[in-house]
């Protein structure tokens, strides 16, 4: 069934995507991610020493601060700093700097639908140009599930409101192995197959949850490449320091 | 092209991009299947042995990097080496820092690190120069040694178990920096050499590389050796001290520190390594050419400074065959 989108997207297209990262100086590391007219700007600054008082000192801690565009701090920029916590959790490397404390925060510049996603995204970035060791980067998309059933990808804010149901969907980023075997495997199925974090909204039926997580795992990959050339690019201007 | 903020017009972009080319290709880090991102694995022959050093992990029996960065192979060691990374000290290397706090016995430094470095009180020379155990009276004495927001010249003499750095200034050429202007660059601009401290007789200026990416431009300072002064002589000294203390630096000393500090800034800011010799350079090329101080940061001396590097390496590469 064809839908017809206000911008002319096709069901599973996502839209124009640009990342830079340094872009603040005092920051250990920042990128700024849009995709289309959202755009999220996020700093990381640490590892700094010691922890909270409810942390484990054995492990590092990672704490974020969510700064809406306008208006108070309120529950949902709580509820938002959560998940971006455990989502960062997981895939950062907690062993490698114990008792220290790595702050990210994300700044709102402009909310156009997705935004959760995007703030992710543009976290990791952010992360990596600080150099924070990963095991993973973190991949986020947003599908949601129309009244009529279709399920559509990136959707804006005027979209999302009209939407039965969505889904914020976290991957890891595909690996780019250099063995001929294949890339590593988990219980025998390939990583790229997992998921980190999914956050729904809405009522929709188990069915569609499934179609959703395919649609998304497989934009993921188009995003995985987008950052892939988007970090080659710096590691090629570096050699110039010879 | 990385992120120049800098106004070019379209002659100088042009001119710009084909001396980065040049320079790349010059390059003999060209090797683009080195960069790894978060992830990657890293092809090794697992039937040697081999070290796994920072950025990567073993992950199900394969060796996965961790950070976004260039792999580098030393011996039998692998390791991701990041790109815009935070200084990673080792034990003698010398760095400059700004003290952020005096504490008991010890005085905190902020150099390019997760954590502040700490400075002894038994680790720093005393003003009268005779060895002897710090009393409480020293303790209570040390803002006369160095104050908050003081600059700082040491070394780095071993880590503790927590990961933070300890730091010694018991030669004379460590100790307080005055007199002069501290830049901050990247650290990886700045590689481990046998000098870091140069002093160019031609401007009669002390230049100071830290590895930490602080760099220190100042007036010639003299150091002597203190054990030797007796206690006739020293009382003289110390009222030269005090008479040095009231001049003010002249004009033309300020106008080279300046001209120095703009060179850093556009050597940085094009991403070249640091050292002397190229800073001399730079600076030679803008006085030959009669460029302003304050025109040195504009984009026609980024240009020219670029073009120069680039047919600097050539030549050198030519003259190797």
């Amino acid at each position: 069934m064809e839908v017809d989108r206000e911008d002319g997207r096709s069901q599973n297209q996502l839209r124009p995507l640009a990342c830079s990262r340094n872009i603040l100086h005092r920051a250990h590391g920042s990128a700024s991610w849009s995709q289309g007219d959202t755009k999220v700007l996020a700093a990381v600054y640490g590892p700094k020493a010691g922890t909270k008082k409810n942390e484990n000192p054995e492990k590092a801690c990672i704490e974020v601060i969510w700064k809406p565009k306008t208006g108070q701090i309120g529950k949902l920029e709580k509820e938002y700093e959560m998940i971006l916590k455990r989502t960062l959790q997981s895939i950062c490397i907690l062993t490698v700097n114990p008792n220290t404390t790595t702050s990210v925060i994300i700044q709102v510049v402009n909310d156009d639908g997705a935004l959760l996603p995007s703030a992710i995204n543009a976290a990791c970035m952010a992360l990596v140009d600080a150099g924070i060791p990963m095991r993973h980067l973190a991949v986020s998309i947003c599908c949601c599930v129309a009244r009529s059933g279709l399920v559509i990808l990136d959707p804006t804010k005027l979209e999302e409101q009209n939407m039965k149901a969505f889904a914020y969907l976290v991957f890891p980023n595909s690996v780019h192995s250099v063995l001929p075997e294949g890339s590593l495997s988990v219980q025998g199925e390939p990583i790229e197959n997992g998921i980190i974090t999914s956050v729904t909204h809405g009522v929709m039926s188990v069915d569609d949850y499934f179609y959703c997580l395919e649609r998304g795992r497989a934009a993921s990959t188009k995003l995985s490449d987008f950052l892939r050339r988007n970090l080659q690019q710096q590691s090629t201007d570096s050699s110039k320091a010879g | 092209m990385r992120g120049l903020q800098l106004p070019l017009s379209q002659t100088q972009r042009i001119r710009l991009q084909r001396a980065f080319e040049k320079l790349q290709s010059l390059s003999s880090k060209v090797n683009s299947d080195a960069s790894v991102t978060v992830a990657d694995t890293i092809p090794v022959n697992y039937e040697d042995a081999f070290l796994k050093g920072h950025g990567t992990t073993d992950l199900n029996g394969e060796l996965v990097a961790t950070v976004c960065g260039v792999v580098e192979r030393i011996n039998k060691l692998v390791y991701v080496r990041g790109l815009r990374a935070r200084y990673k000290p080792e034990v003698g290397d010398i760095i400059v820092g700004r003290v952020v706090e005096v504490a008991q016995k010890r005085w905190r430094l902020e150099i390019n690190f997760t954590q502040d470095a700490i400075l002894m009180l038994s680790s720093m020379n005393m003003p009268d120069g005779i060895q002897r155990r710090r009393t409480a009276l020293d303790e209570l004495n040390m803002r006369g040694i160095f104050e908050e927001n003081d600059v700082v010249c040491a070394e780095v003499r071993n880590f503790q178990h927590d990961g933070s750095l300890q730091l010694q200034a018991r030669s004379q050429k460590y100790g307080k920096l005055e007199k002069g202007q501290l830049l901050i660059i990247d650290p990886y601009l700045v590689k481990k050499s046998k000098l870091h401290f140069h002093h160019l007789e031609q401007f009669g200026i002390d230049l100071i590389l830290g590895r930490n990416g602080f760099i220190w431009v100042g007036e010639h300072v003299e150091t002597r050796d203190r054990m030797v002064v007796d206690q006739a002589n020293s009382s003289q000294q110390s009222m030269v001290l005090e008479e040095k203390d009231q001049t003010h630096t002249p004009l033309e000393m300020r106008q080279n520190i300046c001209r120095i500090a703009n060179a850093v800034h556009v050597l940085s800011t094009l991403g070249f390594s640091i050292d002397a010799d190229l800073i001399m350079e730079t600076v030679e090329l803008s006085s030959s050419l009669k460029i302003d101080i304050h025109d040195m940061l504009g984009s026609e001396f980024h240009v020219l400074v670029a073009e120069r590097e680039a047919e600097r390496r050539s030549l050198m590469g030519k003259r190797r065959r």
